[in-house]
């Protein structure tokens, strides 16, 4: 090695590096300018959300037409999202939760303003009940604009799984060894466990109650393949035949079907399910709270609603939005999917919630799934 | 600029012992931002954990200042946590002697046999795949190793196997693969940083004086780069103590690894339970460290200078 | 230089393990790369057919445009900034006399030890409670920085320990300045572990989804946005991105190669016409 090699070697390094480096700037500058671009009147606000609650082309349209510009974070999960905004507060303007958490968490902690959903023009076309769910109704007014539901279904794929299952003991039979796909969600996964046990309050369960549970979830064990990250993988693994069994929101059917899988079908076990039904809640003390009124008279009209059914495929609380989809030919979808049979579906369902049980049944599940 | 400022340092005299408190001051700059990261944004919030860790979750999932050894003492009290543990590094064992091995080979045909130049291109190459999202890579693997996955429909096509295998995935052996795949590239380029300027006529040297090659590869060769073994060590072996999505995406139900069991704490806005288990897993780690660092030399790197 | 016996035999099994290593890392790209073309709506097996519809998709997605952006405003940020300060606080802790010495060094380990999650709740707790900072990106590359600047230090500390001082010595000796000292001897010595630095802070950042989850605002990255799908999950779109992505990188290291390759003739050249001049 001499000095002259080691000086050239390194100029050429810093110069490729400097090449390297200015392409990749280049690139980023570019997406940061795509990114700010805001326009003088309306405004962005910040909105924390689930994946399926807007879609990009109608968040477009209104920023052409009304210059209000939705600056999305995605939201893994209910108790997540909230223990993000507990400490964000004010930096998020809306927030999307389910249930239980709306009322229990958000409001419980002072995070959110309950408003005028009436106020709300748009909210005339959402059913009547939606606008009066006792667990989201306070004295101040409504405690979030109410969005989509779904109760939780076993889906099974008609040539592997017979008979016809209608229980949650199906995922417990040794036949099916290694074929359930379960989400990845060990709250939700011990409440299913729960249900099958016959316990309705599943997010407030005894230590009585907990320890049939850990019995079932020793059974439930061997069954499961793998737990599903997203919604995605749980299709995946139905469509390449992995799976024979998964569980899930309603529109499975129809997900595995587009993905070129097999016949599969769903059902709502006996025992009862879980089930969400979410809203967006305005944040307490938001910078950009007066855009969100604005934003969601455009946003959540029939014709948007009846779009993101079609692209997400689960039900909604707009009822205008059913007359949009009879009129575009997909009754047979919607009615498949429950869309107009909220009030009895959901009245059957337990609510998702924080609940009293919640470190114990982590504790519960570890045990079991651990090593 | 940064050279510059460096230059104190790098240039204090080999006899300085008595540096007088400018000099001493100016050897020190350099070095502040990084205390200023350390130990503002890491110590400081941890120490803050660290008191968590022995606090208690409310209802409300609000963290609140009741004094608690119970956090600590779920781990021991249930078994499954320190079984999990074990295994996780019964696993994390084998990921980084694989590793190593393969990296090492690599690494020591880049700085051996390729000029300079064609390495440096080549360790992109290695790297280039690991900026795409980590996600859409245990996808694949998913679809490569699935029952339905490629490699069974190239076994079964071939007639090696005659009906798909699900050994593949979903179990210890596709955390394995996909932990081995997303460790290699940290592995590669820690060893050739330290094989790069190891001059490799010792060797022929050694041999000529009637070393035999394996003798000559121990004793000339392996002291040298001692200190990037053990870093790359590190880097493969303690991180997977941190590795979640992994286990869970490919691991299926049965594989389950000791940081799925801390991240279903977090999920759930457990902060102070999952605090602990982050804690006692630390705490392992820096035991293990103390323990085995006359085998490993770990002062090379992490104690002595 | 001379070959022993072996050599040969050596050196083909060590291009064989080369070629597998890429096959390895590259066979799930490639299965990325089909995936994006596939007409499924979900990245996986069987393929359905082929179709450009999510390349179309991914141009009109904003939020998935924003948050490939972000990451790489990050990653680029965090790269450059963890590389410069980490190989100066190596500087100090190989030579400097550190009044703690083991103290510090383990300090620098524990980054590494404590699991991301842990460093990502106690970020937030920090900077929401302590220190009343808003979430930004200006957060996700302060905890970034966190774990990339340990990785850069033990780097680059490794291989300044065995270097050889002597050789600085020499140069100061023969005249040469501090400044030309670094420039010319341990600068290009300790090149190849800045670089190692350099890349390992890349990779972690543009890929960081735990630490990033937690301290990030209301500005996604692709690895949050791609994770927190969860209701619906991600669509080949996403693919599609991670292609362009790799395109453009692997791209720009061909040209980086090329404008190499030509300063390098150049230098050359103008070397040659010196000593002939």
């Amino acid at each position: 090695m001499n000095a002259i090699d080691n000086q050239l070697s390194r100029r050429r390094f810093l110069q490729a590096s400097a090449a390297v480096g200015a392409a990749v700037s280049l690139g980023g500058i570019t997406a940061a300018c795509n990114a700010i671009g805001g326009t003088a009147q309306g405004g962005t606000f910040n909105w924390m959300t689930w994946g399926d609650h807007y879609i990009d082309t109608q968040l477009k349209a209104i920023e052409a037409s009304d210059k209000i510009i939705a600056q999305i974070s995605e939201l893994a999960g209910n108790a997540e999202g909230f223990a993000k905004l507990k400490e964000v507060k004010g930096e998020l303007d809306m927030i999307s939760g389910d249930a239980l958490w709306v009322p229990d968490a958000y409001f419980a902690e002072g995070l959110i303003e309950p408003f005028d959903i009436n106020s709300l023009k748009v909210s005339s076309q959402l059913y009547s009940f939606a606008r009066e769910f006792d667990i989201w109704t306070t004295p101040d007014g409504y405690l979030g604009y109410p969005f989509g539901w779904s109760p939780i279904s076993i889906y099974y794929n008609v040539a592997e799984v017979s008979p016809a299952p209608d229980s949650w003991g199906v995922l417990l039979d040794p036949k099916y060894k290694g074929r359930i796909v379960i989400e990845n969600q060990p709250e939700e996964i011990v409440a299913y466990m729960g249900k099958a046990s016959g316990v309705d309050d599943v997010y407030n369960m005894t230590d009585d109650q907990l320890a049939t549970v850990k019995g079932l979830l020793e059974q439930l064990k061997p069954n499961v393949l793998k737990f599903a990250q997203q919604a995605t993988d749980s299709v995946n693994a139905m469509t390449s035949g992995e799976a024979w069994l998964i569980t899930g929101n309603l529109g499975n059917e129809d997900r595995v079907k587009d993905a070129g899988g097999p016949e599969i079908k769903g059902f709502i076990p006996k025992e009862g399910t879980v089930g969400w039904m979410d809203a967006e809640m305005i944040v307490k003390d938001g910078a950009n709270k007066a855009l969100l009124f604005p934003y969601l008279e455009k946003a959540e009209v029939a014709e948007n609603i009846a779009a993101n059914f079609i692209t997400h495929g689960r039900p909604l609380f707009n009822e205008a939005a059913y007359q949009v989809l009879v009129n575009q030919g997909e009754q047979d979808r919607a009615d498949r999917y429950l869309y107009n049979k909220a009030e009895e579906t959901l009245a059957k369902t337990t609510l998702k919630g924080p609940g009293t049980s919640t470190e114990k049944s982590i504790q519960l599940f570890n045990e079991v799934f651990g090593a | 600029m940064a050279s510059e400022i460096v230059g104190g340092a790098a240039l204090a005299p080999p006899t300085a012992i008595g540096v007088r408190r400018g000099a001493r001051l100016r050897q020190l700059a350099p070095f502040l931002p990084a205390a200023v990261i350390i130990v503002g944004l890491f110590l400081v919030p941890l120490a803050l954990m660290f008191a968590f860790s022995f606090w208690s979750t409310d209802e409300n999932l609000d963290v609140i200042p009741v004094w608690t050894l119970e956090n600590y003492q779920n781990f021991f009290t249930n078994p499954t946590y320190v079984r999990t543990l074990f295994k996780t590094m019964v696993i994390g064992t084998g990921v980084t002697i694989v590793c190593l091995a393969v990296a090492f080979a690599v690494a020591y045909f880049l700085a051996r046999y390729v000029s300079r130049q064609w390495a440096r291109i080549a360790l992109l190459v290695i790297i280039v795949p690991f900026w795409t999202s980590y996600l859409l890579r245990v996808y694949s693997w998913q679809a490569i190793l699935g029952e339905r996955g490629a490699l069974n429909q190239v076994l079964v096509g071939l007639g090696i196997i005659d009906e798909p295998s699900l050994l593949f995935v979903y179990n210890d052996f596709g955390t394995f693969i996909v932990l081995v795949y997303l460790y290699i590239p940290f592995a590669a380029l820690v060893l050739y940083a330290s094989l790069e300027r190891f001059d490799f006529t010792q060797l022929t040297a050694a041999q000529d004086l009637g070393a035999s090659p394996i003798r000559a590869f121990r004793h000339v060769l392996l002291p040298q780069i001692r200190p990037g073994l053990i870093t790359a060590c590190i880097f493969v072996f303690i991180p997977i103590l941190g590795e979640f999505l992994t286990p869970s995406m490919v691991g299926g139900a049965q594989g389950l690894l000791i940081a799925n069991l801390l991240a279903n704490f977090f999920k759930n806005a457990l902060i102070p339970e999952g605090a602990a288990v982050g804690f006692l897993i630390a705490a392992f780690v820096t035991v293990l460290l103390i323990v085995f660092r006359r085998y490993l030399r770990i002062e090379d790197v992490v104690v002595r200078g | 230089m001379p070959v022993s016996r072996h050599g040969g035999t050596v050196r083909w099994s060590l291009r064989l393990v080369f070629g597998a290593l890429i096959v390895f890392l590259y066979l799930p790209i490639l299965f990325m790369v089909v995936f994006s073309f596939d007409e499924g709506a979900t990245p996986g097996l069987p393929i359905t057919g082929f179709t450009l519809h999510w390349y179309e998709a991914m141009l009109n997605n904003r939020v998935l445009l924003r948050a490939v952006g972000n990451s790489i405003i990050v990653a680029v940020i965090v790269s450059i900034l963890a590389t410069i300060i980490g190989t100066m606080a190596a500087f100090v802790l190989v030579r400097a006399r550190i009044r703690f010495p083991n103290a510090t060094r383990i300090a620098f380990t524990l980054p590494i030890m404590v699991p991301g999650v842990l460093i990502g709740v106690s970020l937030l707790i920090y900077f929401a409670r302590v220190l009343d900072f808003s979430l930004s990106l200006g957060t996700v590359i302060a905890g970034h920085l966190v774990v990339t600047v340990p990785f850069v230090v033990l780097i680059v500390a490794s291989r300044l320990q065995s270097f050889d001082r002597f050789l600085e010595w020499a140069a100061a000796d023969l005249g040469a300045s501090p400044r030309q000292a670094i420039r010319h001897i341990v600068l290009p010595l300790i090149a190849p572990a800045i670089l190692a630095g350099a890349l390992i802070s890349v990779t972690l950042s543009i890929d960081e989804f735990v630490i990033t989850w937690f301290t990030v605002g209301s500005q996604p990255t692709l690895p949050t946005f791609i994770y927190t799908r969860v209701k619906f999950g991600v669509t080949p779109e996403v693919n599609a991105v991670a292609t362009v992505m790799l395109v453009l990188t692997l791209g720009t290291l061909g040209l980086a190669g090329v404008a190499m390759g030509r300063a390098r003739r150049l230098t050359g050249r103008m070397r040659r016409r010196r000593q002939a001049g």
